[in-house]
């Protein structure tokens, strides 16, 4: 199977809470597709219509262009790995690992060479004979992992696999299902509500909310180029930082202004928003974005320093300013205290700028 | 659009996969049977035998008479007087069975040693047949050679045998003694079991708090108890309105109508008077009273569940 | 504090021999009786402890199914109806069996579906099943026997297994749904994207992580059957298909018999039920709650 694909896919319950609201998405084979929201927002529903294991409300669901939405869950070609694992508690690690490949009816030379080569990938042939009780959680997530591996399935599922573990181990986790995805060259679909984990592991992110797909694209033009606000909220941390302005037109063209701060737009940004003087905007400045050697004075934030928390080479800074607290990045090499009053240059090639009402980018929408 | 199209939008609609509708129906056939065939047609055909005149031995001329059984059900002082004496037996069960068991949780919920001894032990009458339990209380209060009058003769509490069960004054009661005896070990296990998750935190925060023993009672375990309480009473009341076995085993209704209960009247009204009519009018009019009661205890004792 | 402990384990103590004499003396007593002679468990006031014991009465109930009289001289006091007992522990023991294997047929699947598969009419499915017990069996006597006497099966044991199957079913499902429920729902996830069917699902995943309940609900059943005794009144006339209850039932009825005889049928009438219910007892509290999961 190369291709998923989502026609105008809806689902709603019966008390009329709408978990899917008109889902276009084609998944590309071999892609490692991340599908990125807080919770509730139809993320795990979406896995679920690829597993058949939710039902399909409204529209199409086709695997190769055949619409599957009536096809039975045991009958799909889909591996899934469940966050609390799901193992059963009554058959040992090489039986939890061999089941699917039983079910199936392949014959059981394939299914010991396949659960064994598995096993030692996943460094958990010591454990072939043990309970899934006797387990820690790394492990019995690599039995997990083993278990939708063996089957080699056209598409591989992930329902939030890392959420259970400690942190040391989600980070070396992550690595090994990225490298894992390499080997096995198949379709990947992943849930996550960690926008550090889908920004790391994504060739495409699709981020959601409510119900309703708020961007797809990969991790790079989600967080470059986010669509709207709350995308560019949703991934970056520290979260992205928001001042409600308006867009005016002065001497030196158009430029950002709320209140007392007037924010000059580079060239770029002044041509695409040529139009759009008047409207009320809010900007959008991420923590990284601060110029650190620039020292022009038409585009920076004048504040008192509320907090200073150095982490490694840099240093996190809050600011107060404009009544509102922000918080920047900036390296070890700016001396400063807290209280002490400074003035941060922006880097105002990436100033994001949003329709205030729609939430919209607004330098996106008009390139 | 096809009745085919209509049923999968239906199924959709309410987020049902048709091979998962398929499946459960299939699950569910062999119980529906079952339940259908064998418990919901005796239901239905009752209340049908009820609405007529039914006599057994007249079984050529019988006639339709509405709620005319019922109408004379409640013109009887039999009736009525059945209905006092299975409300005595069953308020009377019900609070000795909820304190006994109380008791008896509570001190099973300690631990020491031979606690498992005496939980087990409890098993045993739980385990018995009514028969055999009336069959062995029916020997202890025995007039002649009973061990009730042997042992308090003995312990010089009377001065020669007396009579239990053919004492009017007292047979309700001996039935009440026989029957709480063998209900009281499944109360007790269910009081235990909600005892058991009351946290225990619960009972620390009231010790620094200050409670003793008894305010602990009073204020941790049983507000925690209610709902158990409430299953337990619902639970025993219905059973000891519709108790029959040990009313046929011990006494038969007697002496002199002492125990003569409405379960014990529905018996003799079907199966002695053969008067169907009027016996499955009874027993729905007791159906009845089950449900109003729950109801009742329900209310009473507070919505939470 | 070392005195209030010790007041608390004698408190304890008094509480313990307190309830294992409630709950124990009159079955000690039944047994006492009937390991004693007639005469000893007649006199007044009646000897408390055998001594010594006897098996009279036990070889006069084994005596009496052969047909053979017994050689103490208490042949006048043994009901008529005695000899019946064997074959009736033969009826009780078959009708039980048959019960308990036709309920889990029966009730396994329901609970399943009604504990773990989203479908129209679950909430119904449920009520009605819980409400067909709410009536009272008195009640249903009635339109059974009408319903039995038409499919010829009176007075066979075919009609109890009926009677008892319907009667024992809405427990099960019900015992075994919330035993179900609290199996995590992934499980059931992981087998379908396994390849399980729904069927295969339960047969292969939630039945044998079942046992507890499963457990519980064949003692309930078992307990049930061997323990009833108004349809068994109704439905069986003659040796063929009567049943435990009903024999001894029928012995206390009959004055002249010897008390020793009838207290020695009570004790042969509990043996199979108490010790089940000895044997499974941890099962019991497991299937009156929902069970946990282990691993």
């Amino acid at each position: 199977m190369a291709q998923i694909e989502f026609q105008q896919v809806g689902k709603q319950y019966a008390n009329g809470h709408v978990a899917l609201d008109n889902l276009n998405l084609q998944i590309k084979d071999k892609e490692f597709l991340v599908l990125l929201g807080p919770s509730g927002c139809g993320k795990s529903t979406t896995l679920n219509m690829i597993a058949g294991l939710e039902e399909v409300t409204q529209g199409s669901l086709r695997f190769d262009d055949v619409e599957v939405n009536a096809l039975p869950a045991h009958r799909r070609d889909v591996a899934m790995v469940f966050q609390s694992y799901a193992l059963y508690p009554h058959k040992n690690v090489y039986d939890n690992i061999a089941f699917g490949l039983r079910m199936r009816k392949y014959p059981q030379q394939e299914i010991d060479a396949r659960v064994r080569k598995a096993a030692q990938s996943l460094e958990i042939e010591h454990l072939l004979d043990r309970r899934p009780g006797q387990l820690s959680g790394g492990q019995r997530q690599r039995v997990a992992l083993g278990r939708a591996m063996v089957r080699q399935p056209a598409v591989f599922l992930m329902d939030e696999p890392l959420s259970n573990l400690d942190a040391a181990l989600r980070v070396s986790m992550r690595a090994s299902i990225k490298a894992l995805h390499q080997s096995m060259q198949t379709t990947f679909v992943y849930v996550t509500h960690d926008q550090a984990e889908a920004l790391t592991l994504a060739d495409r992110i699709v981020v959601m909310r409510q119900g309703v797909v708020q961007q797809i694209g990969s991790p790079d033009d989600i967080y470059e180029r986010p669509a709207n606000k709350f995308v560019a909220n949703f991934l970056g941390s520290p979260p992205i930082n928001f001042i409600d302005g308006v867009l005016m037109q002065g001497e030196r063209g158009l430029h950002f202004r709320s209140g007392d701060l007037s924010l000059a737009l580079d060239d770029e940004t002044q041509r695409l928003l040529a139009g759009c003087s008047g409207r009320a905007v809010s900007a959008g400045i991420r923590a990284e974005d601060i110029d650190e050697h620039g020292e022009s004075t038409d585009c920076s934030l004048t504040g008192d320093i509320a907090s200073l928390l150095p982490v490694g080479s840099d240093q996190f800074i809050g600011l107060q300013c404009l009544g509102q607290s922000m918080f920047f990045r900036v390296g070890k090499e700016l001396s400063c205290k807290v209280g002490e009053r400074v003035s941060l240059s922006i880097n105002r090639r990436r100033l994001h700028l949003f329709d205030q009402a729609s939430g919209v980018n607004l330098k996106a929408q008009n390139a | 659009m096809s009745v085919q199209a209509l049923g999968r939008r239906w199924l959709a609609r309410h987020s049902v996969a048709p091979s998962d509708q398929r499946s459960a129906m299939l699950l569910l056939t062999p119980m529906m049977l079952v339940l259908l065939a064998v418990a919901v047609f005796p239901v239905l055909y009752s209340f049908w035998t009820s609405l007529f005149d039914i006599h057994l031995t007249r079984m050529n001329s019988v006639s339709f008479v509405g709620l005319g059984n019922y109408i004379q059900t409640f013109r009887d002082p039999m009736f009525w007087a059945a209905v006092e004496r299975t409300a005595w037996f069953t308020v009377v069960s019900v609070l000795a069975i909820m304190v006994i068991a109380t008791l008896m949780a509570l001190l099973l919920n300690q631990e020491f040693p031979g606690r498992r001894i005496l939980s087990t032990a409890l098993l045993i009458p739980w385990a018995i047949p009514y028969v055999v339990d009336g069959l062995m209380w029916k020997w202890i209060y025995d007039s002649g050679y009973g061990a009730l009058n042997g042992l308090l003769l003995q312990l010089g509490v009377i001065g020669q045998y007396m009579v239990w069960l053919g004492d009017t004054h007292k047979t309700l009661a001996l039935i009440c003694n026989a029957f709480v005896w063998k209900e009281v070990p499944l109360a007790t296990i269910l009081l235990l079991v909600t005892m058991k998750s009351i946290p225990s935190d619960l009972y620390a925060a009231a010790r620094v708090d200050g409670a003793n023993l008894w305010s602990r009672f009073v204020h941790v375990t049983l507000p925690a108890m209610r709902p158990g309480f409430m299953l337990v009473m619902i639970y025993e009341a219905m059973m000891a309105v519709r108790h029959f076995d040990l009313f046929f085993i011990l006494t038969e209704g007697g002496p002199a109508d002492a125990s003569h209960v409405l379960s014990w009247h529905i018996y003799v009204e079907t199966f002695r008077n053969l008067s169907f009519g009027t016996g499955a009018a009874v027993a729905y009019v007791l159906a009845l009273a089950t449900f109003a009661m729950s109801y009742a205890i329900i209310r009473l004792l507070g919505k939470r569940l | 504090m070392s005195s209030s402990l010790l007041f608390k384990r004698l408190a304890l103590l008094a509480g313990s021999i307190v309830m294992l004499l409630y709950v124990l003396a009159p079955v000690a007593w039944l047994l006492s009786s009937s390991l004693q002679r007639e005469a000893d468990i007649t006199s007044i006031p009646p000897h408390w402890i055998p001594h010594p014991p006897t098996l009279s009465s036990f070889k006069a109930i084994v005596a009496a199914s052969t047909g053979t009289a017994p050689d103490d001289g208490n042949a006048a006091f043994i009901p008529s109806t005695a000899q019946y007992l064997l074959p009736a522990l033969r009826n009780s023991l078959v009708v039980a069996a048959a019960v308990v294997l036709l309920n889990l047929l029966v009730s396994v699947p329901a609970a399943y579906a009604m504990a773990k598969i989203r479908y129209i009419g679950r909430d119904l499915s449920v009520y009605f099943m819980l409400a067909t017990r709410v009536i009272p069996d008195i009640a249903l006597v009635v339109p059974f026997f009408l319903f039995v006497r038409k499919l010829g099966l009176l007075d066979s044991v075919g009609s109890l297994i009926i009677t008892y199957l319907a009667i024992t079913v809405p427990f099960s499902v019900f015992m075994l749904l919330s035993y179900f429920e609290s199996l995590p729902d992934e499980l059931d996830k992981a087998a379908r994207v396994d390849g399980c069917s729904r069927i295969q699902a339960l047969l292969k995943v939630f039945l044998p992580l079942a046992v507890p309940s499963l457990v519980a609900v064949i003692m309930f059943t078992f307990l049930t059957s061997w323990n009833e005794f108004l349809f068994a009144l109704m439905f069986t006339q003659t040796a063929a298909s009567q049943t435990v209850p009903i024999i001894v039932a029928s012995f206390t009825s009959d004055f002249t018999t010897s008390f020793s005889f009838i207290n020695a049928a009570g004790v042969v009438a509990i043996v199979p039920p108490v010790i089940i219910a000895v044997v499974f007892e941890r099962y019991i509290v497991s299937g009156l709650t929902a069970g946990a999961v282990k691993g």
